[in-house]
């Protein structure tokens, strides 16, 4: 029988890896739905945002928590020019999704051999936390058999995280719901001619989108940097795996479906890795990724992009 | 322009407004060449002049570039040749947002509205160029809401449940909330029920009185003909005619090519 303990541990894993996932599959499908572009770096700049906040208290000895603000101003500038630099000449492709799939891939590359350079190859520990290092959530009565009770503890960290996460769930339902520049960028993934017509500078828009997410994933490595025990400039890419399962499970160009989808993942991930070995339990990820595309390809949320 | 262009001839629609020859050209398409695809050229040198507070007509049988010409004018493509001019400005290639702040706006003929928004957010859409202007924003909304009460009652609705005709009243609405100096209409009509067709035929009409010059691009020779100060002819994205609807109805060859091309008969 299962342990009560490990039951609510996954469900509380659940759903604070489940925002963190939400806000990477967010981010995607920012991308995806206003550029045409899948970025396949995006679990790099999510590497590079954690040992942004790594640099910051090692070197700086500057709270995590300030890195945040500083991470996602440093990181939407880099993503603007990027943009800038990269993404305009995809236009003079014949097929600029598949020629943006190339490109980003080695954006990726490009990404990890510059923190192999500064960080050198070996995971790095972010040896920091916060007081108390865990709180008690729930005292459970014989959970280990009678009369030795066990109690749900959660990291302090995993808490901060969640708390930080939903802020920023928050903040991005406002942003996309009831501002203009956050309606425009949801026009720009439902007719991106129309766009131009109303008189939006598309590069202009397109460089927003892209700086947004890749602000978005400096965000998200602060705030995995707390809750991963250790840093490694090559883990991006199952980053950019969960983030792809999440946006084909919301639908692409669905940033809301993003963050249903991600708080799914993160509870299908939790429970596959309780009650399931765990070479079956990574597969399942997989399977949901198939199982979509086959029985559902516009999402659980998705109702097909125009182009 | 070709041979049988008559510069001279009497005022279609609008000749309550003074002759086609009296009023001042506002834009220019000379010699223009454009491609979507590098060697796929579509237009191939094609002119035409569209007058102030005149509708001019632009028609031709499938594939000849008319939707190009318009899409080229509001800065979507490039020409590869020739110009566009804009008053005394050549403003070939410039973007469409460019395009907007120089008082052209553009209604195309595929759906252009954002489907997941409500009528009022589409406007305000429209509304992006002076968007930091609360007031004007304001003032705007309510003018277009004046003009299409239909949009006022929906003004929460998502845009993609409207009927097709009240979609076609939004997109309207939202290229005149700017109060353009120029509209580009490419198949107003098209999908639409004849009832609603009308409507719009009479509202497209009564816009150079507005101070809003008209450039219309119809399958409907009939009704292009009957509400436009000079029709063009293209074919192949070049200038194969050209006329006032009474030169339509008297030069018979103008006749035998439209009913050639077109399959439609000019009384």
């Amino acid at each position: 029988m299962l342990s009560e303990v490990l039951v609510w541990n996954a469900i509380i894993g659940g759903i604070v890896f489940g925002v963190v996932y939400a806000l990477i599959g967010c981010s995607l499908n920012v991308l995806a739905g206003v550029l045409r572009v899948i970025n396949f770096a995006h679990g790099e700049f999510i590497i590079a945002g954690s040992f942004f906040a790594y640099a910051l208290y090692t070197g700086l000895a500057i709270h995590p928590l300030l890195a945040l603000p500083l991470c996602a101003v440093v990181f939407f500038v880099a993503g603007r020019g990027l943009y800038y630099l990269l993404v305009p000449r995809l236009a003079h492709s014949d097929e600029p999704e598949t020629s943006s799939f190339l490109l980003m891939f080695g954006v990726s590359l490009m990404l990890v051999a510059i923190m192999t350079w500064i960080f050198e190859a070996d995971i790095r520990p972010f040896n920091f936390s916060f007081e108390p290092i865990n709180v008690t959530l729930y005292k459970v009565e014989n959970a280990y058999g009678e009369g030795r009770h066990g109690r749900v503890l959660v990291p302090t960290a995993r808490l901060v995280a969640l708390a930080v996460n939903a802020v920023i769930i928050v903040g991005l339902t406002w942003f996309f719901y009831r501002t203009l520049p956050g309606k425009a960028l949801r026009a720009a993934t439902m007719n991106r001619e129309a766009v131009q017509i109303v008189g939006i500078n598309i590069h202009q828009l397109s460089s927003t989108a892209f700086g947004l997410a890749t602000a978005l994933a400096g965000i998200t490595g602060v705030i995995l940097a707390l809750v991963v025990p250790s840093i490694d400039p090559n883990g991006g890419a199952d980053f950019t795996l969960i983030g792809f399962i999440v946006i084909v499970l919301g639908g692409l160009g669905h940033p809301v479906g993003a963050l249903f989808a991600g708080i799914i993942f993160g509870f299908v991930e939790q429970f596959s890795n309780l009650l399931l070995p765990q070479a079956a339990a990574q597969m399942v990820g997989f399977i949901i990724l198939v199982a979509v595309i086959f029985v559902r390809p516009t999402g659980l949320f998705g109702k097909g992009v125009s182009k | 322009m070709t041979a049988m262009a008559e510069k001279n001839g009497p005022s279609g629609g609008n000749s309550a407004n003074g002759g086609w020859e009296a009023a001042a050209t506002v834009l220019e398409m000379r010699d223009v060449h454009a491609a979507y695809h590098g060697d796929i050229s579509i237009l191939n040198g094609l002119s035409l002049s569209v007058k102030e507070n005149r509708i001019t007509g632009i028609i031709g049988p499938n594939g000849a570039g008319k939707s190009t010409a318009l899409k080229t004018m509001y800065g979507f493509l490039k020409p590869s040749r020739g110009s566009i001019v804009l008053g005394d400005e050549d403003i070939s290639g410039r973007p469409p947002y460019d395009m907007m702040a120089r008082g052209v706006t553009f209604v195309p003929q595929n759906r252009s509205l954002f489907n997941e928004l409500t009528v009022e957010d589409n406007l305000r859409l429209g509304c992006w160029h002076f968007r930091r202007d609360k007031g004007k924003v304001e003032a705007a909304l309510e003018r277009v809401f004046g003009q299409f009460p239909i949009l006022a009652e929906r003004r929460d609705t998502l845009a993609g449940s409207l009927s097709g005709g009240q979609q076609r009243f939004v997109e309207l609405g939202r290229a005149l909330v700017v109060e353009p100096k120029i509209i580009l209409l490419d198949e107003p009509t098209a999908m639409i029920a004849p009832r609603i067709s009308r409507e719009i035929y009479d509202f497209i009409e009564a816009l150079p009185e507005s101070g809003i010059t008209v450039v219309l691009v119809d399958q409907n020779v009939r009704q292009c003909v009957n509400v436009s100060d000079m029709v063009y002819i293209l074919d192949l994205g070049r200038n194969r005619g050209e006329g006032t609807k009474e030169k339509f109805s008297h030069d018979d060859h103008l006749k035998e090519m439209v009913a050639e091309w077109l399959d439609y008969q000019i009384d």
